[in-house]
């Protein structure tokens, strides 16, 4: 009962916080350029032309009332309609993109736990034996690497020199997204990987563990329920907080590898002065987040009950 | 940071009257040189410049470095537009610098009294405070950067604060966790049993006890502030042109990839020894704080 109440309640606040994204997205994007300016074709255009097309856009409305007219749309499912592209729905644009630009994020997020949670762990339990050593070395190289540098150098010796993997875009498939989800995911790898191994030596050091040794219990039993449990705890915090860069980082691999997700969408988009693609984009973005922090936060109280439903 | 590092070697008791031990300090050395060497080119970047950094010389372009078979007017060579690139670097040096040391200690000091208070108190003012926190990570820092950089043109102001903006909430979330946990502790219900302040739990019990997480955070956040302005700038929305920035230069570079190496390479390699140099900078900073991590080695 207590965990339903408290759900409604997260849920509540994640659709405020979508709210507040929406709201200032839509004043900051409102203020920026000057649509008549930038899409009419400049010698051609009359006085009376671009008068027409801003009341075409609803752009000579108060800024208020443009705003409450785009919450209604936003409630009815309308997120606008591209002012490019000969009037595409913003949100079928986005819709094309958002399964490229998850599928490069899941493959950056699996390719980092695949490989750092083992690593991590076994780098804590045998400490200073080569594993920690070649852990300890991964972290300081993946972390001091720049990723659009590591994009470019992967793409120069890997698709140009070797031949193996396409320069860019999503057209080989599986093919295509190694490299960009190598890039993407070397960082969250390192913060994955360090996170778990001092979890996982702090813990092994504490009471309950000495415990648990004492009280008889397998070493396996002590490792997995006492020890990587507890050690897990900031990871699971770590993996929440990565989303918003896990995003930003899609961004600018999908601007190295000419990677067709919903960045790159955005990117061209501001630079088109498409305010509604943009919007939407980011609307839709931000959304994801706050729920995917959701249920991050929801599932800390599975993970470490000393938190008090409720308490927080 | 150095009041709470002085704190926390305070608090644990039979260190003050420790030897100095001075094998300890050698895997500081390197590091440090190399950062030091960075703030003398950042800070004396005019008098140790060859060129003017934005010295377009066209007759000059793509020359190798003095290595490669380059020559001395130009010791690492020059970019497709003929621009001195030692003294470009040094430059780049100069933008790192001015963004770290305003971002990283801003956004741990605010990031970190966030999450103490929203952590301790709780009720009402945390949840406001973290949906406060909440709504940075909903907004990736770079698509705010684009929007701004869009709104008012691409600068290094716009630069900073996006950085901040976007590098306190990790603290808070962290510190949170933390004190979460923390506050049911038997010590921290010990000491607010017996009366204590706040204040003076949140300074002696909880500080020292998130002091771990705070150094391993901001180590991570020196590479990951260098690296993320060298991002924007790559991206074309963080400094402006003509401003020599080591984003820049591997954006610049990167249409000459093919045919020479060091315009990319470079800026490249400058990048990952500084983030290098902050991590095991960060790192040896770790071990010396933390005596209980210490005495596991």
């Amino acid at each position: 009962m207590q965990f339903w109440s408290y759900l409604i309640i997260r849920f509540v606040q994640a659709v405020f916080v979508t709210l507040l994204v929406v709201t200032i997205v839509f004043f900051v994007s409102r203020t920026v350029g000057n649509p008549e300016e930038t899409m009419l074709p400049p010698l051609t255009t009359t006085t009376e032309d671009k008068a027409r097309f801003r009341e075409l856009l609803g752009l000579n409305d108060a800024l208020h009332v443009q705003y409450g007219n785009f919450l209604l749309d936003l409630a009815q499912g309308d997120f606008g309609t591209s002012w490019r592209g000969g009037g595409t729905s913003t949100l079928d644009a986005i819709g094309d993109r958002a399964l490229n630009t998850v599928k490069l994020g899941v493959a950056g997020v699996v390719f980092a736990l695949a490989l750092a949670v083992p690593l991590g762990i076994i780098a804590a339990l045998r400490r200073g034996s080569s594993v920690d050593w070649l852990a300890r070395f991964v972290a300081v190289i993946g972390q001091a690497t720049p990723s659009f540098w590591l994009g470019l150098m992967m793409i120069f010796f890997f698709s140009v020199q070797l031949g193996w993997f396409p320069t860019g875009g999503a057209k080989e498939g599986f093919r295509s997204l190694i490299l960009p989800a190598i890039a993407l995911g070397l960082f969250e790898l390192v913060a994955i990987m360090r996170l778990t191994r001092s979890g996982m030596i702090e813990v092994m050091d504490t009471d309950f563990v000495r415990t648990a040794r004492a009280k008889g219990l397998s070493e396996r039993t002590v490792i997995w329920r006492h020890g990587v449990r507890h050690a897990l705890l900031p990871v699971v915090t770590m993996l929440g907080l990565s989303l918003g860069r896990l995003i930003g980082g899609t961004v600018i691999i999908e601007m190295v590898f000419a990677w067709p997700g919903v960045g790159r969408l955005i990117i061209d988009s501001i630079l088109k002065n498409d305010f509604p693609m943009v919007q939407a984009a980011i609307i839709v973005l931000a959304a994801s987040i706050a729920l995917v922090n959701l249920f991050v936060d929801v599932s800390y109280r599975f993970i470490d009950p000393r938190i008090r439903t409720g308490a927080a | 940071m150095a009041a709470g590092a002085a704190d926390a070697v305070e608090f644990q008791p039979g260190m003050r009257r420790r030897r100095i031990r001075w094998r300890r300090y050698i895997g500081l050395s390197i590091p440090a040189l190399i950062a030091l060497v960075v703030i003398i080119a950042g800070v004396f970047a005019e008098l140790l410049q060859t060129h003017d950094p934005e010295f377009i010389d066209l007759g000059a372009r793509l020359s190798p470095p003095v290595f490669d078979g380059g020559t001395w007017a130009h010791p690492l060579g020059t970019d497709e537009l003929g621009r001195d690139i030692y003294s470009r670097l040094l430059h780049g040096a100069r933008v790192s610098l001015i963004v770290v040391g305003i971002v990283v200690p801003g956004a741990a000091l605010f990031g970190t009294l966030i999450g103490l208070v929203s952590g301790w108190v709780g009720g009402m003012t945390g949840q406001i405070l973290m949906r406060v926190v909440d709504l940075q990570l909903a907004l990736p820092a770079i698509l705010f950067a684009v929007l701004m950089a869009s709104l008012v043109g691409p600068s290094l102001t716009n630069v900073i604060v996006i950085l901040l903006f976007w590098t306190w909430p990790s603290y808070s979330r962290l510190v949170r966790a933390d004190v979460l946990s923390l506050r049911e502790r038997d010590f921290v219900t010990a000491s607010r049993s017996v009366g204590a302040a706040p204040w003076w739990i949140m300074r002696k019990h909880l500080l020292p006890n998130v002091l771990n997480t705070i150094v391993i955070v901001m180590t991570l956040e020196v590479a990951l502030v260098v690296l993320a302005e060298a991002a924007l700038s790559f991206l074309s929305v963080g400094v402006p042109p003509g401003t020599s920035s080591w984003g820049r230069m591997i954006t610049e570079g990167r249409d000459t990839m093919n045919v020479a190496w060091w315009p990319i390479w470079l800026p490249g390699l400058t990048l990952l020894i500084i983030s290098l140099t902050g991590n095991l900078m960060g790192d040896w900073l770790r071990d010396a704080l933390d005596p209980r991590l210490r005495n596991l080695r």
